[in-house]
Parts: C-alpha cells; sequence; structure tokens
C-alpha cells in the first residue's frame, strides 16, 4: 500500500476494503465522472488492484472486474455483442481507456451506457467489504438518480453477467453526448424462444426517467406464448408500457424522449416477429 | 509505506510534489512546465490534454496523479523524439494538416496510439480513433489523410 497525503493506493483488493472500512474515501476508478469536477478529495485508487481488473468466465457467468476499462472489456474475447455494441457508442476511445464499467454503473445515471445492457440482461453485482460478500441484481443496487445500495465500508467489486440467451439483442441509441443530448435515449432488448414459444422479452429504457427502467411483469405476458398469441396481445404490452414511462415532468424533451422510446420496442417486437 | 507520487516522464524517473487528486493535466504543465499538453476544456471532450499512460491514450484533465504512480507518462515532448514523431511530423506537414496547432500535440499522439495497435487501419478506424480529438481548424480531412501517408511509410516501425 502507498500512501500520499489524502490518496491511497492499495496493492490488492484486502488493503482496499481495509482502507474502505477504516477511513472515509472515494472509490476512483477511472475517474472520467469524478475529475470533472475534480476536488481535493481523498481517493481510494482502485485502477491497479488486480482483483477488480480481472475478466474471466464460467459456464454460466462472464465475469467482469469493476475496475476493468470499457476498452479492456471490449478487447475481451468472451465479451458479448450486445455489450460491445453499447461500448462502441460510449464516448471516444481515451475515455474508454480509461473509464470503467464499476464507475459507469456507480455513478447511477439513467443514461450510463453499460447500465443499460447489465439491467437488460439480468447482471448481478458483487460487492464486498472487509466483512463478507453480498450479490444482488443492479436492479436493488442502483436505488435512484446518483443513488445507490453501495454502504461506505463497500466496494463494488464485480458483474456477473449470465451469458445464456445474449445473441439475438436488440440495441440503439439515439443522440450524442453533447449536440443531441437533449434528445439523447437508449434501448436495448433480448429475445429468446424455445421451441413455439417465448421465454424471454426483456426491454430496458436508458434516459426516460430517474433510473434505467425495465418492467418484469408487463415482460411475463409473453412468457410461454407463441408468436400468434404474442401477437395478438402486442398493441395491450405496448399500452402497459405507454402508461408506465411517465416522462420526467417539466421537459419538453421528455415527450419526445418516450415516443422514441415507444418506437423502438415496437420495432423491437417486429423484428422478432411479433 | 508513505511518500511521493513518482512515475516515469518520458523516459525519465520523476517524484511530484502534487496530490494524489491533482489533474494529471495540471501537474505536467504546472510542476513539469510540459506545455505541450494543451488544456482545451477540462471535461475530457476535447483530447488537447491527451497523453500516453503505460502506452494507452487519456486525456490528463480527467486523470488524477495518484492513479499513475509507477505508470509510464509519454507526453509530446517525450514522443517527439522518436522516429515515429518524425515520420508522423512530415505526413502532418505534407499535409498542411497543421493550421493553428493547438491540437496537435494531442492528435499526434492519438495517431500513436492508433497506430501502435493498428498499424494498418482504415479510413473508418483513423477516423475513430482521433474521435475524441477536436480541431477547430481543419475540418479532419487532412489529418486523416496525414495518418493514413505515415502508416504507408512508416511500414515496419509500428
Ligand atoms: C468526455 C466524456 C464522455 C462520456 N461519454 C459517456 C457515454 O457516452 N456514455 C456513458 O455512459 N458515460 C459517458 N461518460 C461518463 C463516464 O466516462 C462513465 O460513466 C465511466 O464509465 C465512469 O467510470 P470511471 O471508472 O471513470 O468512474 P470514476 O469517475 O472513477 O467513478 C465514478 C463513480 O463511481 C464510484 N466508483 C467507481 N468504482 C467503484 C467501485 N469499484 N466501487 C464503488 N464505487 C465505485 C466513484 O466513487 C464515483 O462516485 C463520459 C465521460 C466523459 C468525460
Ligand atoms: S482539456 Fe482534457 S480533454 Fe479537453
Ligand atoms: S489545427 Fe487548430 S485546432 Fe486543430
Amino acid at each position: 500500500m502507498v500512501i500520499v497525503e489524502n490518496g491511497y493506493i492499495p496493492a490488492d483488493l484486502a488493503e482496499a476494503l481495509k482502507i474502505r472500512g477504516e477511513q472515509t474515501v472515494i472509490p476512483y476508478a477511472g475517474g472520467t465522472d469524478l475529475m470533472v469536477d475534480a476536488e481535493d478529495h481523498a481517493y481510494l485508487f482502485l485502477n491497479k488492484v488486480p482483483e477488480l481488473k480481472r475478466i474471466s468466465e464460467d459456464e454460466t457467468y462472464l465475469k467482469i472486474g469493476a475496475a476493468a476499462t470499457f476498452t479492456e472489456i471490449l478487447n475481451y474475447p468472451g465479451t458479448p455483442e450486445i455489450l460491445k455494441a453499447a461500448i462502441h457508442y460510449l464516448a471516444a476511445p481515451a475515455i474508454r481507456n480509461m473509464a470503467t464499467a464499476g464507475g459507469n454503473v456507480s455513478n447511477a445515471s439513467p443514461k450510463a451506457d453499460s447500465s443499460l445492457i447489465f439491467y437488460v440482461s439480468d447482471t448481478l453485482l458483487k460487492l464486498a467489504s472487509a466483512k463478507g460478500e453480498r450479490i444482488l441484481p443492479i436492479e436493488d443496487f442502483i436505488t435512484g438518480r446518483g443513488k445507490t445500495a453501495l454502504q461506505a465500508d463497500e466496494l463494488l467489486v464485480e458483474f456477473l453477467m449470465p451469458k445464456k440467451g445474449l445473441e439475438n439483442y436488440y440495441y440503439e441509441k439515439v443522440g450524442a453526448r453533447k449536440a443531441l443530448a437533449i434528445s439523447r435515449v437508449a434501448f436495448a432488448g433480448l429475445f429468446n424462444m424455445e421451441g413455439e414459444r417465448i421465454t424471454r422479452c426483456a426491454a430496458a429504457f436508458g434516459s426516460v426517467a430517474d433510473v434505467v427502467l425495465r418492467f418484469r411483469d408487463f415482460e411475463a405476458m409473453m412468457i410461454g406464448l407463441t408468436l400468434p398469441e404474442a401477437k395478438a396481445v402486442k398493441s395491450e404490452f405496448l399500452a402497459k408500457y405507454d402508461q408506465a414511462i411517465v416522462p420526467i415532468r417539466g421537459r419538453v424533451s421528455a415527450d419526445y424522449r418516450k415516443h422514441v422510446c415507444m418506437n423502438l420496442l415496437e420495432d423491437f417486437l417486429t423484428q422478432n416477429g411479433i | 509505506m508513505s511518500g511521493k507520487i513518482t512515475f516515469i516522464l518520458n523516459n525519465e524517473k520523476v517524484e511530484s510534489n502534487g496530490k494524489p487528486s491533482d489533474r494529471l493535466l495540471d501537474v505536467l504543465r504546472n510542476e513539469f512546465e510540459l506545455t505541450g499538453v494543451k488544456c482545451g476544456c477540462k471535461e475530457g471532450e476535447c483530447g488537447a490534454c491527451s497523453v500516453l499512460i503505460d502506452g494507452v491514450l487519456a486525456n490528463s484533465c480527467v486523470v488524477a496523479l495518484g492513479s499513475i504512480h509507477n505508470c509510464h507518462v509519454t507526453t509530446i515532448e517525450g514522443y517527439s523524439k522518436t522516429k515515429r514523431f518524425e515520420v508522423l511530423s512530415k505526413a502532418y506537414a505534407n499535409f498542411s494538416a497543421v493550421q493553428c496547432g493547438f491540437c496537435i500535440p494531442g492528435m499526434v499522439l492519438a495517431s500513436e496510439a492508433l497506430l501502435s495497435h493498428n498499424p494498418h487501419p482504415t479510413e473508418a478506424e483513423i477516423r475513430e480513433g482521433i474521435s475524441g480529438n477536436l480541431c477547430r481548424c481543419t475540418g479532419y480531412n487532412a489529418i486523416v489523410h496525414a495518418i493514413q501517408k505515415a502508416a504507408e511509410e512508416g511500414n515496419g516501425l509500428w
């Protein structure tokens, strides 16, 4: 461990968790969100902690260390196309070289491009403190705009992304960060069938509300149906989303963003034969 | 262990008096007087402050000093002593790709970062490679052509 004034540079995860438990520090991964309004914070530097940089996989999960950069994720051979597609639209190479998935998700912005993919793919997050570990779905981790369930002694350690059924994806990001920021919307969908029946019809929406939106109870309507049966309930399905997505009040562009979302959702269904 | 942030700056081991939370950009310009590292936005948007950290392109305005302890940092001042720089510099000159020059140190380091990973990039790959480096003067085409030329001329260097 190297300590310079109020900065901590741990050599491994155990050291990082120890400091996190004992000191008031701000975890620093890539710095691309933190440094935009650089202040003299006490940082806990995670960018060289080997356990947090690791990307690996087992039969079920792609395991992405929280401090792996987007460039490293993009270059990992086992990274699914849906995640690559989102990273491809995320900033320019110099930012992707530093920015991490852990920082993206911890920031809890509804615009975070990788969060959207983790929502739609049922990705689990592993958190750790010096006392132990816990695993929770991303929906439970992000509790509001800029708010997470992370405790003061915890770090986000790893993403567990279920590998199965990610091939047939739908991803669209409309509008760029700066020029068209006001109209920016992102949508991700995953659709799977087994034989004649739908087994997954997942849809997630970025930038329309305080958090990424996903409605599991609506998705459940489609599970087990055949395509003709799904067609028959399509308008009812869309109407539910139309009712549930309430654009952030007072912003003219919000209606427009919702409109784009509904079009993308419909296109996602149509492309899958519904 | 407690002490100072040390790193290898343009192949020389250095120690900074800065705080871990200082912007690398400010440390390079103010403490080490490397003014080829330009400051255009301090928000990671323009690329004028580009440096290479362990060979990887980064915007030094959104990098905290504490994150580069023991890393290799290359600025345009160090890079301009290399053969690769000569090839790039000649190519930029041939295509009149340098006008006011403000973006150029960053642009050249972005070119290096691209060519070191991909010695024969397509035009689209070049445009992607410099997509974080804004140029107000040239409209980019001259720069893209210069990088294409450098890739040809520098055959074997990258
Ligand atoms: C020019 C520019 C363009 C951008 N474009 C996009 C874009 O297109 N799409 C997009 O989604 N984002 C974009 N961003 C935002 C930013 O790059 C991303 O959100 C990035 O993923 C943040 O990761 P980081 O590692 O840099 O985070 P940091 O700045 O290091 O940290 C962000 C937050 O996460 C916390 N944190 C980080 N790691 C952990 C951990 N392991 N455990 C607990 N807390 C942690 C930090 O304390 C901090 O609160 C852009 C930023 C810039 C400057
Ligand atoms: S000054 Fe760093 S990107 Fe503009
Ligand atoms: S030459 Fe002037 S900004 Fe690029």
